[in-house]
């Protein structure tokens, strides 16, 4: 894992400092909450429906042992005894008070952790693939290169007041976990005549206006990958819109200009404004590197374990993946227990959990973007230990990939932009569909809940989307069907009239029979009946009868 | 209002241009001009250093507005609101692509916490409150050198 | 504000500044407890968004608005509902 410097060290705490300082002028009236505002955001500090809420940065989802205990202390002391796995790979806080904020700041800066640009318009938290470095898959580790463009965008003194957010993913493999062609840029590592550099996407992006991320660099030099950035960035920053709130994003842009228009504005912006000073050579980019070696695995030829028990049975089958290094696995936390809102976490949990990533992967443990946790290594004779422990916490729900792995924001319970609630949905979705076997027969299936058109729960790119909408005072839930956040990413198309709450069970079952119904061979899952068969026969079946 | 150049205050020797003097053709030393101003008469001082400033809005921080203006010795940038990056990346096009040697100054909606990325982005002066120098000041001293940015 | 404002009857809200936590405008300040709320007619709204002004100034308060009440007096939407009595699952 990455070690921070000792200019990594100061940076952060003379920020902490800064914050401290500005959370004074406000208290005491100097700075107006219309000036403040961006400030804490910038630091992560919102203002929700009922609270501050405080968003913690877990830089491409990397978390030590110590980190995870400090983030449950921050929960009990400061917070009420839990926290949110965001599908950033972020963790909310929902419940801080502004005096105590600079202390957690502070706590956190203890371990080398920070809630700098997790909100605001600003460059945020760089996101990458949960298996980066431990997947046979890959062609390089993404995580350095993130690193590297963590250090870059950090109170980068041009680009910290843009039009609006702006997000970047990196990853490593064809294979795209980190959706990355729904980010405003996304990097994907290739190789090319044995060279590896950066394919370059932009203007990817959710919300209002979803959008697949155009090509705009089929091979990019890995030295000139910041002075590429920097040349994108300035561009936007210029040229974005900020008329409209709607149409800052650099989607907007792009879509405007056109890909190629926009493509020369940046070549010639890459031409004029290179710059010697920030090119990577090769020894940063090697010490970087060395940050991110694996733990000493030792391989081996344990097979992971079977037993009697069925339950475990379930589980290792579903949340469980082979290792790069033979003997290990790369083992599933679900977040995703039936009635339980997804992505959370208490305070109790996550101090069993730091211990638990000590006995069995070696103090490491990640956050996805699908809002579950990862213990990295673990030796394949130890999983059924591993298993008992889990089970005991309540965290060894057998669903990764299945159709109650509901992504889902935090929606009207807690969002002050909110048009409807998105918890209870997942809650409903996930009790409704609880059988393991049930889930088994609808194989790979993602449902994606968002409580407003920002699309915080990806439901554009859910195989089956669902949108909380107000309708006079009710909440109404649009479906989309046939979204993908992967490397075949594709947006939702919108099957037709909303369901009130009370009928969004019965129109998803209704959906998932026309899926049974249509499916050629056991394996065909839902994403590929739908694109062979098309909205059509989804339609008929959900409105034709009624 | 003083300026504010890093830490020191120093003498505001510009003064904007009213619509009388700019109809009669009288630039004195230390003239600003608005943009428009600006683009009517440029052809007459081609070549010529003058002591003139030119006062941009975060509006028109745009690149079609960028070119050389090694002629005039002030631009100002006049902060719609602080929310505005615009003049960030304007400023530091300047310098990087036109060589811009002149004082570049920030107006208008600043905030002391923007003074060091200000700094950074290629100003060198500030047009602030008399009341809020101790605090711009206080802002630059929490500086302490270390960027990850050349 | 006021003029973006539809419905009769409203009674007052925001964040406390320092703790965040929603509160009411009542005869005594502002407090916790939505019961205790003042009602505010639509055309006292001038009025009371002075009051908020200034406690907004004063730094008791933040992100202050009128929140719409029903025919019975009762708030009126699901959100100012939640904002008033809080998650609607259990955690
Ligand atoms: S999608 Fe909307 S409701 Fe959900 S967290 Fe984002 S802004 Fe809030």
């Amino acid at each position: 894992m990455y070690k921070y410097s000792e200019k990594d060290k100061s940076i952060i705490e003379s920020r902490t400092k800064q914050f401290k300082n500005q959370v004074q002028r406000r208290l005491n009236g100097q700075l107006s909450e219309e000036e403040f505002k961006p400030l804490r955001l910038m630091n992560g500090l919102y203002l929700q429906l009922h609270a501050y809420m405080l968003r913690v940065a877990i830089p491409y989802g990397e978390l030590s042992s110590s980190q995870l205990r400090k983030l449950a202390f921050i929960a009990e002391k400061f917070d009420r005894g839990y926290g949110h796995f965001t599908t950033r790979q972020n963790i909310q806080f929902n419940w801080p008070k502004l005096p105590d904020v600079p202390d957690i700041l502070h706590e956190l800066s203890k371990v080398e952790m920070h809630a700098i640009q997790t909100s605001g318009n600003c460059i945020r938290n760089i996101s990458s693939d949960h298996l980066a470095g431990i997947t046979i898959d890959e062609i390089e580790d993404p995580r350095p290169w993130c690193e590297i463009i963590r250090q870059w965008s950090t109170f980068h003194p041009e680009f910290s007041f843009l039009p609006r957010k702006f997000k970047i993913a990196v990853i490593g493999s064809k294979k795209d976990r980190a959706a990355m062609l729904v980010h405003d840029i996304g990097l994907r590592l290739i190789k090319k005549d044995k060279e590896i550099g950066f394919e370059v996407f932009v203007g990817g992006g959710q919300g209002r206006t979803p959008i697949i991320a155009k090509k705009i660099k089929n091979f990019l030099q890995k030295k000139d990958l910041l002075n590429y950035l920097e040349a994108i960035l300035n561009t936007y920053n210029q040229e974005g819109r900020r008329d409209n709130i709607y149409k800052a994003r650099i989607k907007i842009l792009v879509k405007e200009l056109g890909i190629e228009k926009f493509k020369l504005l940046v070549d010639e912006n890459f031409k004029k404004l290179s710059d010697k000073n920030l090119e990577i050579d090769k020894v940063s980019i090697d010490k970087i590197f060395s940050f991110f070696t694996l733990p000493e695995l030792k391989p081996n030829s344990h097979k992971v374990q079977i037993h009697k028990n069925k339950e475990y049975n379930e589980w290792v089958t579903q949340n469980t993946l082979s290792h790069k290094v033979s003997g290990y696995s790369i083992v599933h936390i679900s977040l995703k227990s039936a009635n339980h809102p997804p992505g959370d976490i208490s305070s109790q949990q996550m101090m069993a959990l730091s211990k638990i990533s000590e006995d069995f992967s070696f103090s490491e443990i990640r956050v996805t973007h699908e809002q579950n946790l990862i213990l990295p290594h673990v030796e394949n004779k130890n999983i059924y230990k591993l298993w008992i422990e889990l089970k005991k916490l309540s965290l060894a729900t057998p669903n990764i990939g299945l159709i109650s792995d509901t992504i889902c924001c935090p929606g009207m319970d807690y969002c002050a932009l909110a048009t409807a609630r998105s918890i209870p949905i997942s809650q409903k979705i996930s009790n409704h569909f609880k059988s393991f076997s049930d889930q088994k027969i609808l194989g790979d299936l993602k449902i994606k809940i968002s409580g407003c058109i920002n699309a915080c729960g990806h439901h554009h790119v859910g195989n089956i989307g669902i949108l909380g909408l107000d309708r006079n005072g009710q909440e109404f839930y649009q479906i989309t069907l046939g979204g993908s956040a992967k490397e075949d990413a594709s947006i939702g198309e919108i099957v037709g009239p909303s369901f009130p709450e009370s009928k969004l069970i019965d129109a998803i079952n209704t959906i998932l029979n026309t899926y049974k119904k249509n499916k050629k061979k056991k394996t065909e899952d839902f994403l590929s009946v739908f694109r062979r068969v098309g909205i059509k026969e989804f339609k008929k079946d959900l409105y034709d009868n009624t | 209002m003083i300026i504010l150049n890093k830490r020191h205050e120093k003498e505001n020797e510009y003064k904007k241009i009213n619509d009388r003097d700019f109809l009669d053709r009288k630039f004195f030393d230390g003239a600003i001009l608005n943009l428009a101003q600006w683009v009517e008469i440029k052809k007459e001082f081609k070549n010529k250093k003058v002591k003139i400033g030119i006062e941009f809005s975060s509006n028109e921080c745009s690149s079609s507005n960028e070119s050389s203006m090694s002629e005039i010795s002030l631009i100002q940038i006049k902060f719609e609101t602080f929310k505005d990056g615009r003049p960030f990346t304007f400023a530091r096009n300047l310098r990087k692509k036109y060589g811009y040697k002149g004082e570049i100054r920030a107006t208008g909606h600043i905030l002391p916490d923007q003074y060091i990325f200000l700094i950074r982005c290629g100003f060198d002066s500030v047009e602030i409150a008399e009341s809020d120098k101790d605090i711009w000041i206080e802002f630059l001293n929490m500086d302490n050198g270390l960027y990850y940015q050349p | 504000m006021a003029k973006k404002l539809r419905g009769e009857f409203f009674i007052l809200s925001a964040n406390d500044l320092r703790t965040g936590e929603v509160v009411f405008l009542t005869e005594k300040g502002w407090s916790v407890n939505s019961s205790e709320a003042t009602i505010i007619k639509i055309d006292q709204v001038d009025k009371f968004q002075a009051i908020s002004d200034r406690d907004e100034k004063k730094c008791i308060i933040v992100s202050s608005k009128f929140v719409e009440l029903d025919e019975n007096r009762k708030i009126k939407s699901l959100r100012d509902k939640i904002r008033n009595s809080g998650l609607t699952f259990k955690i």
